[in-house]
């Protein structure tokens, strides 16, 4: 007899196909109800009185009765386990994109044991297999598997590939080897060989007077590997010239080895060159002009649990990277040790939406190799602090003290003086060329709260009060042998206010009025009114 | 970089090799010449900007003088006023011939055999060693490509301007050969000059730094007086060392180095020959440097007649009009 209540998906003859996606990736799926109507059976008795044939009308106690075998189906799909297991993925739609890069997106449907689970894995593989970008479109259905093997299904992924292999783009990033946010153009050749590689060539400009031309290739899974491999070509330009009297040229290859959520490992190989058009640098930068080879190995580990970036009201966020330079059998090449640590923490005061934000950053540069000690720092890889952004948002090490211009703080060193045309008199003073530090720390307190007024709060712009300090000191060329922490305890600069924040997906722009309590000679820093943007 | 703290002047330049405090043909004789004015200084080594022309350059205080300006460093250090050792002689005409012979012929001819003959080897040694292989490689390269640039050097005519620079660097050789064979100095017999600080330092380079098939040297080699002239002042600089009695006297700004650095120089006196003998060394010398005036202007219309004949052609154009 059969059991009207037990389903057995299985016919030979009548079987059920289940289109579990659409070319728009919707997460639930759908059966096609007329269709499946006439073909689903879930009795195992065939029925021996024939149906009657008739032309273009179905008879209502057919109807009922397969909608009623329906609802009981998804009552069980609800409620039930349904044992399915999936016998074969087949692929169709792909005349250039590889077998193995789908059916590696697709190997998690091996695993499954349930409809329920087969439904899932459905909704995730489409969505993967989507942010390819290589496809148009991609539906995936559910067919019944072989008669001879009952409980089993095959899945059918239809892809449908890009028409045209170009496109273009224009957005914000921040990468795990550039050291700020950047605004990029970008140009993309898609799955040109076939292994979903993406090949792009971009232009960037960022706010610290920094440009790159860069060019690079990402493959998701390349030769079957597990993970993402992304290579990129750079040339950059990064003009320093108004702040330390030098300009900073690198070209070179950046291997992206590691990249999820939490991770980034990065390998960087660069030819860099420092230069002085100006001939106004001081002793200290004129010692490091010239050529060097830049062989390291960044890695960064980031959590940011934090239920906003640009406006965090609960949450914590830490970040550290660790760089070591000098991995190259040349032993004349830059030979360095630096780490960064972040760490961020918003604590809801529940009034008005009020938070209050804490942060410290802190920052070490060190060479190593033979006579390390007497050796200095590279000038672009120190820390120096200063600038326009904000530094709730931003998680990259120590760079900013609220209210202080960029590269503004201590240490200094005279530029070179010119003599004037008018006999011994000096010309006027050519100022000084912020040189950085090997140590630096970072600290703030933010409290942000919304404004009374409705329409400043449904477009999320709210007040805030802040405080910040934050201190460089150099260690190399024995330097450290004088360093000690009351010193640089009593060396921190400090700086209050209070601004305006209006977050504008993705940025977060601040508009505030910057009070310092402390400055040294030749910070350049005062009491004004300034805007950060950051992101 | 190495760097020794005995004085507050600095002089920037390439590494030493070969024997030499610095092997850059540019650089010696910048050494050679603040060695001559007994100006106490340290010797600071850059190996990582070998394609820099701001390099040697001489810095104190936030005094900086680059080879690049002014007509180089030993020009702008006498401008300035921090040190001139040539005060009474750059307004000759036979001095001002005679440093345009040293800076250009001889100077261009040692460049020429130095990154286009047969000084290559010598050339990675001192200017690429202590950087990366692959960085050193490019920027010879590139070097390579700007000298032939400056030169005008092209596949048709390579040979011919190579014997165009030997034959430039025999005649000054001969020349300085001529004016050294029966005093110490080049120019003037009792005390050194910026020309004696240029020839000894492209002598010593030709002779130690450049490898034995290179013609240049074997010029050199065939005047044994300019061989022994320079060595000897290399033995007088190598050994001497720092002057610390009068380090105290330098210090910046360059105005009151210069009236100290004066003071000493003429109170200096000739050391072994008496009036009468200085005398007639005075007379021979004039008498030669006649005669030098005179093959210099040979030796510059001849050069301009070969080479220089599309100018006169545009000079007459610009007549015309």
């Amino acid at each position: 007899m059969a059991k009207p209540d037990e389903f057995k998906p299985d016919s030979p003859s009548e079987n059920p196909k289940t289109e579990v996606d659409d070319e728009n990736g919707d997460d639930g799926y759908e059966e096609e109800e007329e269709e499946e109507t006439e073909e689903h059976e879930l009795d195992e008795e065939e029925d021996d009185e024939p149906e009657p044939q008739l032309r273009g009308r179905i008879p209502q106690s057919a109807v009922r009765m397969q909608q009623a075998k329906l609802q009981g189906l998804f009552q069980r799909l609800q409620t039930q386990t349904v044992p399915l297991r999936v016998h074969d993925v087949l692929i169709k739609g792909n005349t250039k994109t590889k077998d193995y890069l789908i059916e590696s997106e697709a190997a998690l449907f091996k695993n499954c044991t349930t409809m329920q689970q087969i439904l899932e894995v459905s909704r995730a593989v489409n969505f993967r297999l989507q942010a390819l970008e290589i496809f148009d479109s991609v539906k995936i259905t559910l067919d019944s598997g072989p008669p001879e093997l009952p409980g089993t299904s095959n899945v059918i992924v239809e892809v449908q590939e890009a028409k045209s292999p170009l496109s273009g783009e224009i957005g914000a990033y921040t990468k795990a080897e550039a050291r700020s946010s950047t605004v990029e153009g970008t140009l993309k050749f898609k799955n040109i060989f076939g292994h979903g590689d993406l090949w792009d060539g971009s232009f960037a400009y960022g706010w610290d007077n920094l440009a790159e031309l860069s060019a690079g290739v990402h493959f998701p899974r390349f030769r079957g590997a597990s993970f993402p491999l992304d290579v990129r070509a750079f040339l950059l330009s990064q003009d320093w010239l108004q702040f330390s009297s030098f300009k900073e040229r690198s070209m070179g290859l950046s291997v992206a080895l590691l990249s999820s959520t939490n991770h980034d490992l990065v390998y960087n190989l660069g030819w860099r060159t420092l230069t002085d058009p100006s001939q106004l640098a001081s002793r200290s930068v004129r010692m490091q002009l010239g050529h060097s080879l830049l062989s390291s190995l960044k890695y960064t580990f980031k959590v940011d649990r934090r239920n906003s970036p640009l406006r965090p009201v609960r949450g914590y966020a830490f970040a550290a990277t660790s760089q070591i330079a000098g991995l190259a059998p040349d032993s004349r090449c830059s030979r360095f040790l630096r780490q960064e640590v972040d760490l961020r923490y918003a604590i809801p005061l529940g009034i008005l939406n009020s938070a209050l934000n804490l942060g410290i950053s802190g920052g070490i540069v060190f060479p190593w190799g033979t006579g390390f000690k007497t050796l200095p720092s590279p000038l672009p890889d120190r820390f120096f602090l200063g600038g326009n952004s904000s530094p709730i948002s931003s998680l990259g090490g120590p760079t900013t003290v609220w209210g202080y211009r960029t590269r503004g703080l201590d240490p200094t060193e005279p530029r070179r003086q010119l003599k004037s045309n008018g006999g011994d008199e000096d010309a006027a003073d050519p100022g000084v060329d912020f040189l950085g530090g090997d140590l630096a720390v970072t600290a703030f307190a933010d409290l942000s709260l919304d404004f009374p007024l409705r329409w400043f709060r449904d477009r999320g712009i709210h007040g805030h009060i802040f405080a910040s300090a934050g201190s460089l000191e150099r260690l190399t060329q024995n330097a450290y042998k004088d360093f000690s922490l009351q010193k640089f305890v009593s060396s921190f600069r400090t700086s209050v206010g209070a601004g305006i924040v209006v977050p504008i997906q993705p940025f977060r722009l601040e508009l505030n009025y910057y009070y310092m309590l402390k400055k040294f000679e030749h910070d350049r820093g005062k009491p004004r009114f300034g805007v950060t943007f950051s992101m | 970089m190495e760097e020794s703290r005995d004085g507050d002047w600095t002089l920037v330049a390439r590494k030493p090799y070969f024997g030499l405090p610095t092997a850059c043909p540019v650089c010696l004789p910048v050494y050679i010449y603040l060695k001559f004015a007994r100006c106490p200084f340290n010797l600071e080594i850059n190996s990582a900007y070998p394609d820099s022309d701001q390099i040697p350059y001489v810095e104190g205080g936030t005094y900086v003088a680059y080879n690049n300006e002014k007509g180089g460093v030993i020009q702008q250090l006498k401008q300035d006023g921090v040190v001139d050792l040539d005060s009474e002689f750059s307004s000759l005409p036979e001095w001002v011939s005679m440093k345009a012979m040293m800076s250009s012929w001889l100077a261009d001819a040692i460049t020429y055999e130095l990154w286009l003959g047969s000084g290559e080897n010598s050339a990675k040694q001192i200017y690429y060693s202590d950087l990366p292989w692959v960085i050193g490689k490019v920027l010879f390269v590139k070097q390579v490509y700007d000298v032939k640039q400056r030169f005008n050097i092209s596949k048709q005519n390579a040979e011919k301007k190579e014997e165009e620079s030997e034959r430039m660097a025999v005649i000054v050789s001969t020349i300085a050969s001529a004016n050294t064979m029966s005093k110490n100095k080049l120019f003037h017999p009792c005390r050194p000059t910026s020309l004696d600080a240029d020839l000894v330092g492209h002598v010593l380079f030709t002779l130690k730094a450049l490898p034995e098939d290179s013609v240049i040297r074997a010029a050199l080699l065939e005047h044994g007086n300019l061989v022994r002239y320079a060595e000897r002042h290399k033995n007088d600089f190598l050994t001497s060392g720092q002057s610390s009695a009068s380090a105290s006297n330098f210090q910046p700004p360059p105005s009151a180095a210069q009236a100290r650095l004066m003071e000493s120089l003429s109170g200096s006196k000739p050391k072994r020959k008496p009036k009468r003998e200085k005398t007639e060394e005075e007379k021979s010398f004039q008498r030669k440097a006649k005669y030098f005036i005179g093959a210099q202007l040979v030796a510059v219309l001849l050069f301009l007649s070969l080479l220089g004949s599309s100018s006169k052609a545009d000079l007459d154009e610009d007549d015309e009009d």
